[in-house]
C-alpha cells in the first residue's frame, strides 16, 4: 500500500527527474499565492495554514497509531482559550502564549488520556467526543473567566519579537506569511516525529497491537505518547487561531471544527504528510471558497465529499504518490514497497 | 553464563479457569538451558492457555512463572519479551502485513536497542546508529532465513511459510534467551518445514537460543525436541523423550480417545 510512512522507491534514471521542479514550483505558489489572490482567499488559506496544525496531530493518532480521537477539537479550543486569556489578562506576547497553550494541552492531556486509552475502537471515539463537549460545557458556563457565549473579544494580532524588533501580523496576507513559517515548522516536527523509531513502533502498534507488545513494545505507552503530542499540536493550532480570528468563543467546540479536522486527514490521506497538507488546503479552501453562494455551500460541500470518498477512498495520498512517482520517473508497477 | 541447574523457565501449578472450565490444571514445567522442549496433546488439552498464561497475555489464577530465577507471573506481555527476552509466536501467523520484510525485523529489534521509550523518539546520530545495526542484523537473519530476495517486499504479500520465517527471524533479533513456538509447522509447504527445523536447530546450538514449540507433527517433536510433555483437558499427562512419550498407552488413548 501506498499509504505507509516506511515505503522506499527507487528511480529509474532513464527519464527526467521532475520532482526538484514540482517542489520548487509549489514552494513559488506558496510563497507568491497572496500576491495574487484576493483578501478573501488568503484569509481562508491562512485558515488551512492553522487547521492543519490540529490536523498533523489528528494523522498521528489515526493515521500512524490507529486510533480515531475527536478530541483534536477540544485541544484547539483549550489552547486557544489559554492563549486568549494569557493575553488579556497577563498581557504576553504570541510566542509565549503559543507556547503555554502547548504546555496545557499536553499536560492536560496526560489526566484525559490515562482512562481514555484504556478504552478500544468505538468508545475511545465517544470518550474524546465527551472531552469537547465538556470542554464547550466548562467554556459556556464558566461565565467569570471565559464570558460564555459572549466568548473573548479583541485579543491582539500576532506579534513576534526578535531582538528589540517586533512585528505584527495585523492583515491577512502578514497572517499569513506567519502561518506558513509556523505550518512548515510544525510539519518539520511531525515529520522528525513519524520517522523516528517511535514513528516506527506507533505504525507497528496500527498495524498489530498484539504482535507489537510481543516484541517488548510497551503500546500503552506509546498510545498515550501519541495521544499528548497530538494535544500539543492541537493546542498549538488554537493558539494560532485565537490570535489570527481575535475571538475565543464556544464555537470553537462545535462540530464544524472536529468534522473538518477529521475530513482533512480522512480526505487527504490519513498516515501520509504530504496527503493532509493537501488535504487542509482543499478542505478548508473548498469550504471558504464556497461562501460566494451561501445558500448551495454546505449541499456543494457535503457533495464534494460524497465524490471524494467513492473516488478516492483511500484520501488523496495514494493518488499524491502516483504523481510523486511519475514525477521521479518511477514506473506504477514499482511504486512502493 | 550458565548458572548451574536454575532452569531458564520453571513454572509451578499454573491453573487458569473459564468458568467452570479448568483449561490449565495445576501444570509444573522447566526448561533447561539450551533445551528444545517439546509441548504436545490433543485440541482443547490446554496447550494455547498454558502458553498465554506463562508470556503475559493472559493472567493465570494461580501458580508461578519464573524465568532465571526472577518471578515473572504478572508481567505484561511487553515486559516480559523486553527485560525477558523471552519471545512468543501466535498460531495464527502475524506480521506486519503492510511492512517490507525488513522493516518488520527493524521493528522488533527497536525495544532491545533503545534503552527507554523516551530515547525512541530520538532522530539523532546516535539514534541513527543504532537503527543502521538493526538494519544490518536484520539483513544478516534474513539471508540466514532465506527470505534475501523477497527482504524488500510487503510481509502481507507473502505466503503463509514465509510469513512464519518472518515472526520467527523477528523473535531472534532481540538475541532471545527463550523462543516459544505455537504450531510453528501447521499449515505451511514440506519444503518449508525442513527449513524451519533448520533455523530453530542453528538458533539453538549456535546462538544459544532455549525453545518451548507447541507441536502437533509428532516428526517434527521427535527430531527437534529432546524432551516433551504431554497435555490433556488441562493436565500433565506424562513426560520423557519423544519416543517414551510417543509409545505411553495414556497419550495413545487421549489422542484416539480424545
Amino acid at each position: 500500500m501506498n499509504n505507509t510512512p516506511l515505503s522506499t522507491t527507487a528511480s529509474d534514471p532513464k527519464r527526467r527527474n521532475l520532482r526538484a521542479p514540482i517542489v520548487i514550483a509549489l514552494a513559488v505558489v506558496a510563497l507568491g499565492a497572496p500576491m495574487v489572490l484576493g483578501t478573501y482567499a488568503v484569509h481562508a488559506m491562512v485558515i488551512a495554514l492553522i487547521f492543519l496544525l490540529p490536523a498533523h496531530g489528528l494523522n498521528l493518532l489515526v493515521g500512524y497509531t490507529g486510533m480515531l480521537s475527536l478530541a483534536q477539537a477540544a485541544f484547539f479550543g483549550l489552547g486557544a482559550y489559554a492563549s486568549a486569556l494569557m493575553s488579556i489578562h497577563l498581557g504576553t506576547s504570541f510566542p509565549v502564549n503559543m507556547l503555554a497553550a502547548i504546555a496545557l494541552a499536553c499536560v492536560i492531556a496526560v489526566p484525559l488520556g490515562i482512562p481514555a486509552l484504556r478504552l478500544r475502537d468505538t468508545s475511545f471515539v465517544m470518550c474524546t467526543l465527551g472531552f469537547v463537549i465538556i470542554g464547550q460545557a466548562i467554556s459556556k458556563n464558566w461565565i467569570s473567566v471565559t464570558r460564555g457565549d459572549m466568548g473573548l473579544n479583541n485579543i491582539d494580532k500576532p506579534t513576534v519579537g526578535l531582538a528589540g524588533y517586533s512585528w505584527t501580523a495585523s492583515n491577512p496576507v502578514e497572517a499569513y506569511y506567519l502561518a506558513l513559517v509556523l505550518a512548515a515548522f510544525a510539519t518539520w516536527v511531525f515529520w522528525l516525529v513519524v520517522r523516528s523509531p517511535a514513528g516506527r513502533n506507533l505504525v507497528a502498534i496500527r498495524e498489530n497491537e498484539t504482535l507489537a507488545e510481543s516484541l517488548g513494545i510497551p503500546t500503552w505507552n506509546y498510545r498515550l505518547a501519541a495521544f499528548v503530542i497530538a494535544a500539543g499540536f492541537g493546542g498549538a493550532g488554537g493558539s494560532l487561531y485565537v490570535h489570527y480570528i481575535s475571538v475565543a468563543s464556544p464555537l470553537m467546540f462545535q462540530t464544524l471544527y472536529t468534522t473538518t479536522m477529521l475530513i482533512i486527514v480522512l480526505g487527504g490521506g490519513a498516515g501520509s504528510i504530504t496527503g493532509v497538507i493537501f488535504g487542509s488546503f482543499l478542505f478548508v479552501a473548498l469550504s471558504e471558497g464556497l461562501r460566494i453562494a451561501p445558500e448551495l455551500r454546505m449541499i456543494a460541500y457535503g457533495l464534494s465529499l460524497l465524490i471524494l470518498v467513492f473516488r478516492f477512498p483511500q484520501g488523496f495520498a495514494p493518488f499524491l504518490m502516483r504523481i510523486w512517482d511519475w514525477a521521479g520517473g518511477v514506473d506504477k508497477k514499482e511504486g512502493s514497497a | 553464563m550458565t548458572s548451574g541447574k536454575v532452569s531458564v523457565l520453571d513454572i509451578k501449578g499454573l491453573t487458569k479457569t473459564y468458568g467452570a472450565v479448568t483449561a490449565v490444571d495445576n501444570v509444573d514445567l522447566h526448561i533447561d538451558h539450551g533445551e528444545i522442549l517439546g509441548l504436545i496433546g490433543p485440541n482443547g488439552s490446554g496447550k494455547s492457555t498454558f502458553f498465554d498464561c506463562s508470556t503475559g497475555l493472559a493472567t493465570p489464577d494461580s501458580g508461578s512463572v519464573s524465568l532465571e530465577g526472577s518471578d515473572i507471573t504478572n508481567w505484561s506481555l511487553n515486559r516480559i519479551a523486553r527485560e525477558g527476552r523471552m519471545l512468543r509466536s501466535f498460531q495464527k501467523t502475524v506480521v506486519f502485513k503492510k511492512l517490507d520484510v525488513e522493516e518488520n525485523l527493524v521493528i522488533a529489534g527497536q525495544m532491545f536497542t533503545f534503552p527507554s521509550v523516551l530515547s525512541t523518539f530520538s532522530v539523532g546520530k546516535r539514534s541513527r546508529m543504532r537503527i543502521e545495526g538493526l538494519r544490518k542484523h536484520a539483513r544478516e537473519l534474513i539471508e540466514l532465513t532465506g527470505l534475501g530476495p523477497v527482504a524488500h517486499m510487503a510481509a502481507g504479500n507473502l505466503s503463509g511459510g514465509q510469513q512464519k520465517l518472518i515472526q520467527f527471524a523477528s523473535m531472534l533479533m532481540p538475541d532471545p534467551r527463550l523462543i516459544m513456538l505455537d504450531e510453528p509447522m501447521a499449515g505451511i509447504n514440506p519444503k518449508l518445514v525442513e527449513r524451519v527445523i533448520d533455523t530453530i536447530r542453528y538458533a539453538n546450538r549456535e546462538m544459544g537460543v532455549s525453545f518451548l514449540i507447541i507441536e502437533h507433527n509428532i516428526d517434527v517433536v521427535t527430531s527437534l525436541c529432546s524432551r516433551a510433555i504431554v497435555l490433556d483437558q488441562g493436565r500433565k499427562l506424562c513426560e520423557g523423550t519423544p519416543a517414551e512419550v510417543i509409545a505411553n498407552k495414556q497419550v495413545r488413548e487421549a489422542y484416539l480417545g480424545g
